[in-house]
């Protein structure tokens, strides 16, 4: 079931609705159409994956920056300059070889906005909520991601004020690679739990 | 909707884009401004949860954030829908949206986005980690943090995440209470499963939970 495909015959008259409340908004002079402009261009841009790929790089090379990840992940995501709405208190839940995690919202979309942007519609939608709690290693076959069956998979579901990131484990083959480079492996998948960091090519 | 069946893949064509129109990330900027600007009445959040449950599964997810901005604004008095509705048949005819610039305002908004305002440490929280807890039958009025699959399981506390505002008793309006981060396992909330065993961490309000 797909709301994209049922109900593309409406989507002019979200879009009309959407410009009229702007409109409104504007008119009235409660908003700018800056202000909008400003909001949408900070999330299209600023905000994004590329910022958490720079915190999984950093504690991928510097041990006692993982260390503070670990203890207070939105303090030490700050020193990177991240920081912000959906991400007042941020928790980084580190994979290994014996334990998996995977993010999700079952109530609706919470996601950690400063490092990873604004959520994938598939993180949005009934499929993912309804069933990553309930069949897990399920969900992360349709990702492509087979874990053995001894690895622990915890779940997190965002229930609380609290965003969580996951902390991909760092790819083989990767030694004598710069933090820029190992950056450039970082998925927001991996950082959701739905996927893994990408090997080198 | 933890643990619905019936709503088929995840991954399907367009599921990894954030959004599918201009229009959404509009809302989404509307709505945003709506609560740094003091507009709204009410949590975008708890409203988009009073839409009929039928409505709510056909609707897109910025379709539904479209509907919790305008009502908020119309609960706050800001607006009202003849106005809309005006724009409405305006644009509609092929009027030109009205344009306002602000640049000062534009990078306040920018900044407001960037303020941290992390959970207070829970100073005295009736539950230290290690204990086991359970989850209360209930059935809220309204909005909710409490996943229905877990009501009635009992876990145990891994950790006290802090203190927040109680977000059952007209949204985000309670008194703080301590939220704890507390596992369960699968079998205890969905029972046996051909993929074996696995963990479900979840953050619980302090008035969820009782000892087990």
């Amino acid at each position: 079931m797909s709301h994209e495909h049922h109900h593309h015959h409406d989507h002019d008259e979200l879009a009309l609705r959407a410009a009229a409340l702007e409109a409104v908004l504007v008119e009235k002079g409660l908003l700018s159409t800056d202000q909008i402009d400003a909001i949408v261009e900070r999330y299209e841009r600023d905000l994004g994956p590329q910022n958490g790929a720079r915190v999984v790089a950093r504690a991928w090379v510097d041990p006692a920056y993982r260390d503070r990840l670990r203890s207070d992940g939105a303090a030490a995501i700050r020193e990177l300059g991240y920081g912000g709405f959906e991400g007042d208190t941020m928790v980084v839940v580190e994979n290994t070889p014996a334990v998996h995690n995977v993010v999700v919202c079952t109530l609706c979309s919470c996601y950690p906005w400063p490092v990873l942007g604004l959520p994938p519609t598939w993180y949005k939608s009934p499929a993912y909520r309804a069933r990553v709690v309930a069949e897990p290693r399920a969900v992360l076959r349709e990702f492509g991601v087979v874990l053995p069956p001894e690895v622990e998979i915890r779940v997190w579901d965002s229930t609380s004020e609290v965003r969580y990131l996951v902390l991909p484990e760092r790819p083989s083959g990767t030694d004598g690679m710069s933090e820029e480079e190992l950056a450039g492996l970082v998925t927001r998948d991996s950082m959701i739990g739905t996927g893994l960091a990408a090997s080198p090519a | 909707m933890g643990g619905m069946q019936g709503f088929g893949a995840v991954v399907t064509p367009g599921s990894d884009a954030v959004s599918h129109a201009d229009w959404e990330l509009r809302v989404f900027a509307i709505s945003t401004l709506v609560g740094i600007e003091g507009l709204g009445k009410g949590s975008g959040r708890a409203i988009r949860e009073e839409m009929e449950p039928a409505e709510y599964l056909r609707a897109g997810y910025y379709e539904r954030w479209l509907w919790s901005t305008e009502r908020r604004l119309l609960r706050s008095g800001a607006i009202t829908e003849n106005e809309v509705d005006a724009w409405v048949a305006r644009l509609a005819d092929g009027g030109p949206p009205p344009r306002h610039d602000d640049p000062a305002a534009a990078a306040r908004v920018v900044a407001a986005t960037a303020e941290v305002d992390p959970l207070e440490p829970a100073g005295n929280p009736s539950f230290a980690p290690g204990a086991e807890v359970r989850v209360r039958r209930m059935r809220p009025g309204g909005h909710t943090r409490c996943p229905r699959y877990a009501r009635g399981a009992t876990g145990v506390v891994e950790a006290v995440r802090g203190l927040d505002a109680f977000p059952d008793i007209g949204p985000y309006a309670g008194p703080d209470e301590p939220v704890y981060a507390v596992a369960f396992a699968s079998d205890d909330l969905f029972g046996p499963s051909s993929e074996g065993r696995w963990t479900v961490m979840l953050d619980l309000f302090e008035s969820y939970l009782e000892q087990a």
